[in-house]
């Protein structure tokens, strides 16, 4: 492939000469941009090094930095970057990267390259020059061929008359566009149409500099807001958003796996032919990071087998078939109100419970109630932030008074100053309910966040509610914070209140291939493929079922798996039909990445098996939102490489 | 990557009139730019009519191979159609425009230029690319994109208050050049020879 660095080295005698009244030199790299791998050892820069030595000047370092022009990121690099002595900056790349550094050292700052002309060279990058942008797009009345960049004299009125045999008359190399616009229209039996156009005039004036410097400028805002990156995914959750919360009918039989958590699954204290009720542990916790399982109806354990699971291909599940008579074990009773229980008592009863995060990671609620730290704000993510998925949303909406009392649970529990609710500004009806039933509480308060994924990721909250950073590697209560999920925060509430464990939940089932999208209240161990079937069932043959968000979801090869505790939403969309291509380095998944990554190494890495490179890169940061996966213009499977990485990095230790 | 305004709706209108249509949106550049919601009110008008034979929401239609993968399920729709409308950029429209030469292919956008496209999304330096960086002589700052006329020489004298004669709402970049040099102690680089602007190395590389 092509080298496509867009600069090039000033030539030998203009550097000499820059060289001359200047000493102690440090030197910048862009790193990245349409570079190939391959030119990873920088000629240029030892190029430049080279020269500097020639004069016998003295170079105090050199760094080559990823997208010069990123300047959040960059900025945070030049920190400490340039060592004490430091007179002067040299800087190879395009011109934005050396304004970037010239506005953000505070010393003399030179260019070492001029950028060469790729004016017109957008979106795929690689593709040839085809657009230049003139704000008044000719290409209807010219059958899809641009006369302004086709036509060397950019004619919009038809040929000058120079071309010969087809051939420009300017570069003999180039066909005639206006032959290349007769020929197609002439195909397309159009040409009268183009013969009757009024003559065109171009507007140069119709370029409107003040409405793109505005428009980048709020672009940017808007990336920053908050937190850096993230996406705007198209987020279709009008197919369900207004649709009630329904009761799924009773299954005859459930799947109940014993691992719906992080850690240990747990141990089953039930035997084939045992009878059950509706809410009887089935299964012990198996360690300090590990969660009981409970039955989610009344009658007989007909089976303890393996059994095909969303997340972890199998998974040794209890199955029990339905008496249909939900008869409720001895042990679900009330407890005492809130006031009168202790913290110890409230963790007891969320371990007991089996709760653990219902958001999809599954971790045991009981042990984010134990910080070790001491707690400023308890945040509940109302974000819902994944395209489609409406059950938060509906929970807030039907179950709001369960909300708050849950939230109030957990800010007793871990002494916190404040429970505060996030919900995006795409869900304005929940946000003026929650903010009327938090009124006349001191301690809590409604927070409304501008909508971006991956907003409901707990850093990304943290970050945008507290403006705080969770550190690398670290927990949200190192920073004071404890973040819980809507569902979740309502299952505390159905615990304490009810005395009812974990045994159902709410769940979206929708997309656009789907016949009937809802919200459902749905047992946990419903078979996924009863669910859709129940949804009217999907429409083509073409279709992509999700167990989860568009965004973070798991693709289900075989529907035949249970509804879990983390289970939010089953959707049935569109499949994407696209092959993965070479990357193009256009760093889109740079400026996305929220945890301020470099995901196109991991691309890189991950086909070397560089698995050092890798952990270098710091994969073990990502937290897998696809962001990168989502913005990518090659179609790079990153979050499929991420994990492949992931896995081996910790086999190395 | 480009950014995209709509057509007036009139044009788009007149464009369609008394023809069946069969509709593609271009999100891939959406995080830079893309008037969704107004594209998608105008394309509820025009299915509203009757006349739209389908339509896809994809990406990066400018990359032929992943375009023509999701095309292929649209076939009979695109061939039931008098017309296929194009919601992207000027390159996504021509790559169309290639790839279904016997179709009469619509652009419902006008394409602007968007500065800084060589690197990640907008930032807010623009590089005009001319070829032989001059930012050595003006402490950094472009004089081809930060002055209206792109003077090279130093300032034109029309500024008022530091404001460009040309664009009130600009800051004259002749006096920001000025400023930074200043503020580096570099002053004397305004004492360099006269510099001429060499057009002919704005070749196509």
């Amino acid at each position: 492939m092509e080298n496509y660095t867009k600069y090039k080295l000033k030539s030998n005698d203009e550097l000499v000469s820059l060289l001359a009244d200047k000493d102690n030199l440090f030197i910048v790299a862009c790193n990245k941009c349409f570079k190939e791998f391959e030119t990873i050892d920088e000629p240029e820069c030892a190029e430049l090094e080279k020269i500097v030595a020639a004069e016998g000047k003295k170079v105090t370092g050199s760094a080559r930095v990823d997208f010069l022009c990123n300047k959040t990121q960059t900025e945070k690099k030049l920190q400490d970057m340039i060592p004490e002595g430091t007179e002067h900056v040299l800087v190879i790349s395009c011109g934005l990267g050396i304004q970037t550094i010239a506005d953000l050292a505070d010393k003399p700052v030179y260019a070492a390259s001029n950028s060469l002309n790729y004016t017109g060279h957008h979106g795929m990058a690689l593709t040839k020059k085809s657009c230049d942008a003139c704000a008044q797009c000719y290409l209807n009345v010219t059958g899809g061929i641009c006369p302004i960049v086709d036509c060397s004299k950019s004619l919009v009125n038809g040929q000058c008359g120079g071309a010969k045999n087809g051939k420009c008359e300017v570069d003999p190399n180039k066909d005639c566009a206006w032959e290349k616009i007769y020929k197609r229209l002439e195909k397309q039996g159009r040409l009268s149409e183009f013969l009757d156009q009024p003559v065109q005039l171009r507007d140069y004036s119709k370029v409107d500099f003040k409405f793109v410097n505005d428009y980048v400028k709020s672009i940017r805002e808007n990336r920053l807001e908050g937190y850096y990156g993230g996406v705007h995914p198209s987020e279709r959750k009008e197919f369900t958003e207004h649709i009630a919360l329904q009761k799924f009918p009773d299954p005859e039989t459930v799947v109940i796996p014993l691992s719906m958590h992080a850690g240990a699954p747990a141990n089953p204290v039930v035997q084939v032919g045992d009878t059950v009720q509706v809410g009887q542990v089935i299964g012990e916790s198996a360690g300090f990071i590990s969660a009981p399982v409970h039955s989610s109806v009344s009658g007989t354990v007909t089976a303890i087998e393996e059994h095909g699971h969303a997340t972890r291909g199998r998974c040794m599940s209890v199955v029990i078939k339905s008496d249909g008579k939900n008869t409720l074990h001895e042990s679900i009773k009330p407890n005492k109100d809130l006031d009168s229980l202790t913290p110890d008592e409230i963790i007891e009863i969320v371990r007991a419970s089996g709760i653990v995060g219902m958001g999809g990671a599954g971790f045991p609620t009981s042990v984010k109630l134990k910080p070790n730290k001491p707690i400023d704000a308890v945040l509940l993510n109302g974000c819902e932030c994944e395209p489609l998925l409406t059950a938060d949303h509906r929970v807030l909406l039907e179950f709001a008074d369960d909300v708050v009392f849950g939230l109030k649970a957990i800010v007793k529990t871990v002494d916190a100053k404040k429970g505060i609710i996030v919900i995006e500004d795409n869900k304005p009806d929940a946000i003026e309910l929650l903010k009327a039933k938090t009124a006349d509480c001191e301690n809590l308060e409604v927070v409304v966040a501008k909508t971006k994924f991956p907003q409901g990721a707990e850093k990304m909250l943290i970050k945008r509610v507290m403006g705080r950073q969770v550190p690398r590697g670290g927990l949200p209560a190192d920073v004071g914070a404890v973040v819980s999920n809507i569902s979740t925060t309502k299952a505390i509430s159905d615990a304490i209140q009810k005395g009812m464990p974990l045994i159902e939940r709410i769940v979206t089932v929708t997309g656009e291939k789907l016949k009937k999208p809802g919200n459902y209240i749905v047992k946990i161990g419903t078979n996924t493929k009863d669910l859709i079937d129940y949804c009217g069932g999907i429409t083509g043959d073409d279709v992509t079922i999700k167990a989860g968000g568009p965004m973070m979801g798991f693709v289900l090869s075989d529907t035949n798996v249970p509804i879990m505790k983390g289970s939010n939403g089953i959707i049935v969309v569109d499949t994407d039909h696209t092959v993965e291509q070479p990357c193009i380095k256009c760093g889109r998944c740079m400026d996305v990445c929220p945890m301020e990554l470099s995901p196109l190494y991991f691309a890189k890495f991950a086909d070397e098996k560089d698995w050092q490179g890798m952990k270098d890169k710091n994969v073990m940061d990502c937290i897998e939102c696809r962001c990168c996966e989502y913005i990518c213009s090659s179609k790079i499977p990153l979050v499929t490489k991420i994990k492949a990485g992931k896995t081996a990095v910790r086999e190395m230790k | 990557m480009l950014i995209t305004q709509l057509k007036a709706k009139e044009t788009i209108v007149s464009l369609v009139e008394g023809k069946k249509i069969f509709i593609i949106n271009c999100q891939g550049c959406k995080e830079v730019h893309f008037p969704e919601e107004e594209a998608k009110e105008l394309q509820k008008e025009l299915a509203a009519d009757g006349k739209v034979t389908g339509s896809i929401t994809t990406d990066y239609i400018c990359n032929p191979e992943n375009m023509k993968l999701r095309l292929e399920k649209h076939m009979s729709e695109i061939k039931a159609a008098d017309m296929v409308l194009v919601f992207s950029c000027g390159v996504g429209v021509q790559t169309i425009a290639e790839y279904l030469d016997d179709k009469m292919v619509c652009a419902a956008c006008d394409s602007c230029r968007l500065p800084g496209f060589q690197g990640v999304t907008p930032i807010e330096y623009d590089c005009g690319q001319c070829g032989e960086c001059y930012l050595n002589l003006t402490g950094g700052i472009c004089p081809i994109t930060a002055c209206s006329k792109s003077l090279l020489n130093g300032q034109c004298g029309g500024a008022k208050n530091g404001k460009c004669e040309v664009d009130p709402n600009m800051e004259c970049g002749w006096e920001r050049i000025y400023r930074r040099l200043e503020k580096v102690g570099r002053l004397d680089a305004l004492k360099c020879p006269v510099q001429v602007r060499n057009y002919a190395t704005d070749d196509e590389v």
